[in-house]
C-alpha cells in the first residue's frame, strides 16, 4: 500500500522536478521495451482488469492498522509482468490524484514506488518458481517482498526530498519516515497472503494466466479424447 | 524445495514484516487512518500510541478526499468503466485468441 499521501507543495521543487524526471524516463522505458519487444494481447486483457481491480481497491480504507489501503500492485505484477504493471502504476496514480488521492505533483514519485513493487513483485515470483516452489508460499512471498521494496522506497524518497514546512531534523524525520515504512510492511503481510490466495485460485484454474503452462498447452489440454 | 522450508520461509517473512509493522503502528501513533498518521508523523516525529489493530466497527470506507470532496459518482463511474473495458477486452481475447496480431508481437 505504499503511497505518498503528502498534499500539493510538500516536497521542494528540485525533489519535485527530480521524481518526475525518474518517473518519466522509467515509463520511457517501460514503453521502448513494449515497442520493441511487443506483449500478449491477453496479457492487455489482464493488465485491463489488473487496472480496474487496483484502482478500486486503492480508494477503499479497510479497518486494518487503523485504517488503511491496499494497492494489489503485487499482484498485478505477477499476472500482467514487470512492464504493464508499470504502466498500471501510472495509471491508477493518475485516476487516484485526479479525484485528489495523492498530489498530482507526487504523480513521478507515486508511479516509481507503485512500479517498483510490481516489477519486485514479478521477478520475485519468478525466481521462487524457478526454485520449485509451490504457488502460494512463492506468490505470497513474492507479493510481500515487493510491497516491502516499495515501502523502502517510499521512505527513502521522503528523507531524501525532506518535507516543507516540517520543523523536524532529518534525523528525527527519518525515524518517523521509519515508523511509517514498518506499518507499511505489515500492510504488506495482508496484501501478500491475499495474492497468495488468488494466484493459487488462478493457478488452479487457468494456470496459463500465472505463467505456469503456456495458453496453446491448456486449449490442448481442454480437447476432449477419444 | 522441500515444502516445510518454503513455508518456513514464508512466516518467516510474515513474522518479521508484522513486527515491523507493530512497531511502526505504535511509534506513529495508533490506531489512526493512514493520511492523518503520515501527516502527524512527518510534522511532529514519532508519537507512541495505541488502540485496536482490526477495527471492525469502523468499517470499510472510501478514502477521505473522494467521500469528502463529493467525488463518489466519479469514483463509481471510472471503477465500472474499467471493470467493464478490462472484462470485455479479456472476454474478446478468450473468445476470439487476439488482435489478429499475435504474429507481430514478440514474445
Amino acid at each position: 500500500m505504499a503511497h505518498i499521501h503528502l498534499g500539493e507543495g510538500s516536497f521542494p521543487l528540485w525533489a519535485l522536478l527530480l521524481w518526475t524526471l525518474v518517473g518519466a524516463g522509467l515509463i520511457s522505458a517501460i514503453v521502448y521495451r513494449i515497442r520493441n519487444g511487443g506483449i500478449k494481447t491477453r496479457q492487455i486483457a489482464l493488465a485491463g482488469i489488473g487496472a480496474a481491480a487496483s484502482f478500486a481497491v486503492f480508494q477503499l480504507n479497510i479497518p486494518v492498522w487503523g485504517g488503511i489501503h491496499m494497492n494489489l500492485t503485487g499482484l498485478v505484477g505477477i499476472l500482467a509482468g514487470p512492464l504493464l504493471g508499470g504502466l498500471i502504476a501510472l495509471v491508477v496514480n493518475i485516476f487516484s490524484a485526479a479525484l485528489g488521492h495523492g498530489a498530482v505533483g507526487l504523480l513521478g514519485a507515486n508511479t516509481l514506488i507503485n512500479a517498483a513493487e510490481a516489477i519486485v513483485a514479478y521477478y520475485a515470483f519468478k525466481a521462487l518458481m524457478g526454485m520449485d516452489w509451490d504457488v502460494f508460499p512463492a506468490s505470497a512471498s513474492a507479493a510481500t517482498l515487493g510491497l516491502s521494496a516499495g515501502a523502502v522506497l517510499m521512505g527513502a524518497i521522503i528523507v531524501i526530498s525532506g518535507v516543507n514546512g516540517s520543523a523536524l531534523p532529518r534525523g528525527d524525520l527519518t525515524i518517523a519516515v521509519a515508523g511509517l515504512v514498518g506499518l507499511n510492511l505489515g500492510v504488506a503481510v495482508i496484501e501478500g497472503i491475499l495474492t497468495g490466495f488468488v494466484v493459487q485460485f488462478l493457478a488452479s484454474v487457468r494456470p496459463d494466466l500465472v505463467g505456469l503452462t503456456d495458453q496453446e498447452t491448456r486449449e490442448e489440454s481442454t480437447g476432449v479424447t477419444a | 524445495m522441500q515444502r516445510w522450508q518454503q513455508y518456513g520461509g514464508l512466516l518467516g517473512l510474515i513474522a518479521v514484516c508484522f513486527a515491523a509493522g507493530l512497531w511502526g503502528f505504535t511509534s506513529t501513533g495508533g490506531a489512526l487512518p493512514w493520511a492523518k498518521r503520515s501527516a502527524k508523523a512527518l510534522q511532529r516525529g514519532v508519537q507512541e500510541g495505541g488502540g485496536a489493530l482490526v477495527d471492525l466497527g469502523r468499517g470499510i470506507v472510501v478514502a477521505g478526499p473522494i467521500r469528502k470532496g463529493g467525488m463518489m459518482l466519479e469514483f463509481g463511474g471510472l471503477v465500472a468503466l474499467l471493470f467493464v473495458l478490462g472484462i470485455g477486452l479479456y472476454v474478446y481475447v478468450d473468445r476470439c485468441g487476439g488482435f489478429g496480431e499475435e504474429g507481430r508481437s514478440a514474445q
